[in-house]
């Protein structure tokens, strides 16, 4: 499929060049590189102006030394959340840009992917080959499996409660999708209580390395600052990087990208090319389910300690990313996912460092998300990424 | 249950065509019901207080006689007298018998109150609201906080703990409170698109949990996860009216008469002023801004004015009935109002059907019945004759449950149990055909005529 | 045997009948043009044909074959293309990346391919000038033209164009039938619905008039022209 696009061409000197593909491929990326970088620096300035206004108003510590020790751990924090939630918005998105709805239950097809892979190491575990079982091995083929097992629920959940319900009002379709992720928080639970996963399931890993020196700052004050990342979040990290090139170039390059692209702005039309617009819709719920199911995965094997009703909170805020970038717009996605985890991650770990914490952080990192959700919706319903660079899927 | 099994002999009642079921004989066989399946549950009740089986079926008849009394062509003046009679004297009656079905109909009565606000807010003005719990939530902290010492952390003078006396002063303020709330929220999201309006509503609900839980730092005003307890109840102003009747009640009974009275009050206030609201101009313009809102503006209705108003009709009672609840349970924590309450609440309005004030009550009565009765007697029953182990017991299935009802419902019947009659054809698929999706689908000739065709292509050019 | 036929074709928008009876036949290697005021059920025909719309009564034939039960996306794959009314290009996708969906159900490797591409570009010189841009950001007659282009690119035997001159500039408007003649001399039977009758009576081989969901006139396109109904209606002539 991959030189289809390019063959359109040959043609009147119409070829597609390998700049063109690598842009269309690796463009988001940048972007999100941009967006990374940019918001990296703003907040980490707020926060150091706030130390330098605030210093001396806590007598046990000093303010900005504290202030810079944690800045690079919280960076690597905010990236890993970003990604997470970029991975969970970009199912919301390209379901709202092809039927124009919010998925509810796509939360729960993200938390399907985390069981798996508890399942999958509890199974190793019992086979007695998990200490031995490669790492890297075991985040693919667990990654994979996931993908596989959410993509294809995520499918059948379209196919039996979705769409029934196509040319139905907006708000009796939305109704189902709460339904649906009612079901299925359900059912896992049944599952998951019924094996010996069990409700509160840890999820077992093979040894995955130890955390990895990133680099080591000189602290005039004293030591010197290690900017250290787990080797769980450096694969979370990784891991989401290579999936977002995947779809990329699924969507961008290939003739069922294409496909969806056309669905997601006429369907009608779109028939008329011959696509058959239920089947692209069955895929892009594949898409986004499988993406959806890999970042459960990931978060499973971070977290190491899931339940069937982790897949709320992710899937709001995810959702507060998709709209905040732009909602049925892709790079928005990605790019909202970074910001929200950005904004979330200094708050949660600023908040009590500033108030000497008389406010948990932690806590209100939730509340500064639904506001970003709330005021971006009031002034920008756009999003980010505004009309102009939308790239609706 | 109480809808099929009470249902069936009147289905046929409403053709004036049949014969039988015309005059005298259909006035017989209604007060027949009425008079026999109280008197079978209150007899059942004084040879054997306590619930069982027989028990719960006779009280799903006895509830089940006002959906007699709905479906049943009799004149009003029957309906009204016959259901006076019943909520006034033949179910406090039966319900002091036994607390446990006294709480049962007392809790119908606080979700038919929800359900029905939460109706005005989606069911009249399609407005999807997830975070209704919320309104609720305040009005019981208001209350919570005020008839225990929690307020002193940030009142001074030490005046808290108020006295059962104040329960009717904050009855209203929670009422108004409730609708603060209401235009807080919905000032700023009530311009937004239906299905951002619900994800922003449910983001307002979790703020408002997660607020409830963190705000016992710095000052300590919720108190945070552990909730606050020994919320004060209200006056027992009825005494006297008990005495006078020479009635002999215990405590428990006549706090629950007491809650019954209050209750029932408030749900049949707001049921007039639901009912009055929605044959005024003002329900005239819910449905205008339901069915289309860009159409709604061109008749010149105020958009934003009239949503909030809807909204804020629907926050108000749940302030109000969010005190009356912090009362009635004495204890109050942010768990008990997570998302899965909104849309418990939601569920019983799409089960009795979106917009019709029967269909949501009925809605609330089976949801709430479905919840405290009907779950936990099929479990006590499974259990008593099989050797079920504890993780298949049915009460553990509400969200399974209601997930499913939600599903099916939306698919095979959005209308709801008992729609109301223009709502209909609405929610059978107001949205035209898509023609890509005709070919996954046998002809539709039920579509409504009030469909317009896709894009231009309907002007047939 | 005619390439297309529908035979009293009744189709339905929800309850209202807006084809009541049509039946229409068009040979291979014509230019058949269907005329009518708004309203009349022009695009209806055209959407009931490419299988957007299903008729509840009648058949469609192609090549003597029933295809009013199937879905738009296989009708295609049999060689009946649209070019939709309001040209309904996809606007985020680029000048190429339209056309390449035209092509969508055959082998964009093909010599074939490249060969429509080339003949579409060589039809539309303004679109291989534009064939990076967004389709959103062409003009009006240009998004016409890849419309059209956009529908040769499926390689259609019959070609089904719903308004092809609507709200463009006079001069546009004989640039676009010129290549309707032509799209025809290349070997492509036109079924061409229009307002602006004169001209499309003008190119067309055979005509028939609808009027309110009803065949109420069918000819060659000349006798139609001469018809005074269709002058005074049609043609704003008295």
């Amino acid at each position: 499929m991959a030189t289809q696009s390019e063959a359109g061409a040959i043609s009147a000197g119409t070829r597609r060049t390998t700049r063109m593909l690598l842009n269309q491929i690796f463009g988001p990326l940048l972007q999100i590189l941009y967006f990374v970088i940019g918001s990296a620096v703003i907040l980490g300035t707020i926060v150091i102006l706030l130390a330098f206004l605030l210093q001396g108003t806590r007598s046990d510590i000093n303010l900005l030394q504290g202030t810079l020790i944690i800045l690079p751990q919280v960076i690597v924090d905010s990236l890993v959340r970003g990604f997470l939630y970029a991975m969970i918005a970009l199912g919301y998105t390209m379901v709202y840009g092809v039927l124009e709805f919010i998925n509810f239950a796509h939360g729960e097809i993200f938390m399907v992917g985390a069981f798996v892979v508890a399942g999958f190491g509890l199974m190793l575990n019992s086979a007695g080959i998990l200490g031995d079982f490669p790492g890297i091995l075991f985040v693919i083929i667990s990654v994979l499996l996931g993908a596989a097992v959410s993509g294809i629920l995520a499918v059948s959940v379209e196919r039996v409660a979705y769409r029934p319900l196509r040319n139905s009002p907006k708000l009796v379709l939305l109704i189902s999708t709460i339904g649906m992720s009612l079901v299925l928080q359900d059912l896992v639970r049944i599952i998951a209580t019924s094996t010996p996963l069990g409700f509160n399931a840890r999820v077992l890993t093979p040894d995955l390395g130890s955390a990895i020196r990133l680099a080591t700052l000189p602290n005039p004050g004293g030591n010197d600052i290690n900017v250290i990342i787990d080797a769980r979040s450096m694969i979370f990290i990784l891991a989401s990087i290579v999936m977002l090139i995947f779809l990329n170039y699924l969507v961008n390059v290939t003739r069922v990208g294409k496909a969806m692209r056309a669905v997601a702005q006429d369907r009608p039309t779109a028939s008329l090319m011959g696509i058959n617009v239920n089947n692209i819709i069955a895929l892009t719920f594949l898409v986004g389910g499988a993406l959806g199911g890999a970042a459960g995965v990931l978060f499973g094997i971070r977290v190491q300690a899931i339940n069937p009703y982790v897949g709320f909170l992710p899937g709001l805020k995810a959702f507060t990313a998709a709209v905040l970038g732009g909602i049925g717009n892709i790079t928005g996605a990605m790019v909202g996912g970074i910001v929200l985890g950005f904004l979330e991650a200094f708050v949660a770990s600023y908040l009590s460092l500033f108030t000497a914490g008389a406010f948990a952080g932690a806590n209100y990192a939730d509340i500064a998300a639904f506001s970003i959700l709330i005021i971006i919706l009031i002034f920008k319903p756009e999003g980010l990424l505004g009309e102009a660079t939308v790239q609706k899927v | 249950m109480a809808t099929s099994e009470s249902k069936t002999p009147f289905a046929t009642g409403s053709n004036p065509s049949n014969p039988f079921l015309q005059g005298p004989a259909l006035y017989a066989l209604v007060t027949a019901y009425l008079v026999v399946v109280p008197i079978l549950a209150i007899g059942n009740m004084m040879s054997n207080p306590r619930p069982s089986l027989i028990a719960d079926i006779l009280f799903l008849g006895l509830l089940g006689s006002f959906l007699v009394l709905h479906k049943a062509p009799v004149s009003m003046t029957y309906k009204g007298v016959a259901a006076a009679i019943l909520l006034g004297a033949v179910l406090p009656f039966f319900g002091t018998f036994n607390q446990f079905y006294m709480d049962v109909m007392i809790q119908i009565a606080m979700f038919c109150v929800l359900a029905t606000g939460l109706n005005v807010v989606v069911g009249f003005a399609g407005l999807l609201d997830l975070g209704y719990i919320a309104f609720y939530a305040v009005g019981a902290y208001t209350w919570a906080i005020v008839s225990t010492g929690q307020a002193n952390n940030f009142i001074s003078g030490g005046h808290f703990p108020l006295g059962p006396e104040w329960f009717f002063v904050f009855l209203p303020i929670t009422l108004v409170v409730g609708a603060i709330f209401g235009v807080l929220l919905g000032l700023p999201v009530l311009r937004l698109k239906g299905d951002y309006l619900a994800i922003v509503t449910l983001g307002f609900g979790e703020v408002i949990r997660v607020l409830l839980t963190n705000l016992d730092r710095p000052i300590n005003i919720t108190n945070g996860a552990q909730g606050i307890k020994d919320i004060g109840q209200p006056p027992l102003f009825l005494n006297p009216i008990f005495n006078a009747f020479g009635l002999d009640l215990n405590r428990a009974q006549t706090v629950q008469l007491h809650f019954y009275v209050l209750v029932a009050v408030i749900l049949l206030t707001m049921l007039l002023v639901v009912y009055r609201l929605s044959v005024s101009r003002i329900g005239r313009a819910w449905t205008a801004i339901r069915e289309d809102e860009t159409a709604a503006i061109a008749m010149g209705i105020p958009l934003v004015r009239m949503k909030l108003l809807a909204f804020v009709t629907g926050a108000s009672f749940a302030g109000a009935m969010g005190m009356v609840f912090a009362a009635k349970q004495t204890f109050v924590n942010p768990p008990t109002f997570d998302l899965i309450r909104s849309i418990n609440i939601l569920a019983m309005v799409i089960l009795g059907g979106m917009g019709s004030i029967p269909g949501v009550l009925l809605g609330a009565a089976l949801v709430t019945l479905l919840n405290l009765q009907i779950l936990p007697r099929i479990t006590a029953e499974l259990e008593a004759r099989t050797n079920l182990p504890s993780t298949l017991d049915p009460a553990q299935y509400q969200r399974l449950i209601f997930g499913l009802m939600l599903v099916l419902m939306t698919i095979f019947r959005p209308q709801g149990l008992l729609p109301e009659e223009r709502r209909k054809e609405e929610l059978h698929g107001v949205v035209p055909p898509d023609p890509a999706d005709i070919p996954t689908k046998p002809d539709d000739d039920s579509a409504p005529s009030s469909s317009s065709p896709t894009g231009s292509g309907g002007s047939g050019a | 045997m005619s390439l297309l036929e529908l035979q009293n074709v009744h189709t339905y928008y929800g309850n209202i009948h807006a084809l009541k009876g049509v039946s229409i036949t068009v040979n291979e290697g014509e230019v058949v043009t269907l005329i009518g005021s708004n309203g009349a059920g022009k695009s209806t025909t055209l959407r009931t044909i490419s299988g957007l719309l299903r008729p509840r009564l009648g058949e469609v034939l192609f090549k003597g074959k029933r295809i009013d039960r199937m879905p738009p996306h296989d009708i295609v794959q049999l060689g009946i293309a649209q070019s939709p009314e309001g040209r309904r290009i996809f606007p985020r996708l680029t000048v190429l990346e339209n056309l390449e969906l035209g092509a969508y159900i055959h082998n964009s490797n093909s010599p074939e391919y490249r060969r429509d591409l080339e003949r579409v570009f060589d039809l539309f010189p303004r679109l291989r000038e534009r064939y990076t841009q967004k389709g959103g950001t062409l003009s009006g007659g240009e998004q016409q033209m890849l419309a059209i282009g956009r529908a040769l690119m499926t390689r259609p035997s019959v070609i089904l164009l719903d308004e092809p001159s609507m709200g463009l500039a006079p001069v546009l408007v004989e640039q676009i039938f010129d290549i309707v003649q032509e799209i025809n001399a290349q070997g492509t039977t036109v079924l061409l619905v229009e307002q602006n009758a004169h001209m499309a009576l003008a190119i067309a081989h055979r005509a028939y008039v609808l009027q309110t969901g009803m065949i109420v006139l069918e000819n060659t396109a000349e006798a139609v022209a001469k018809d005074e109904t269709v002058q005074k209606a049609y043609l704003g002539l008295d």
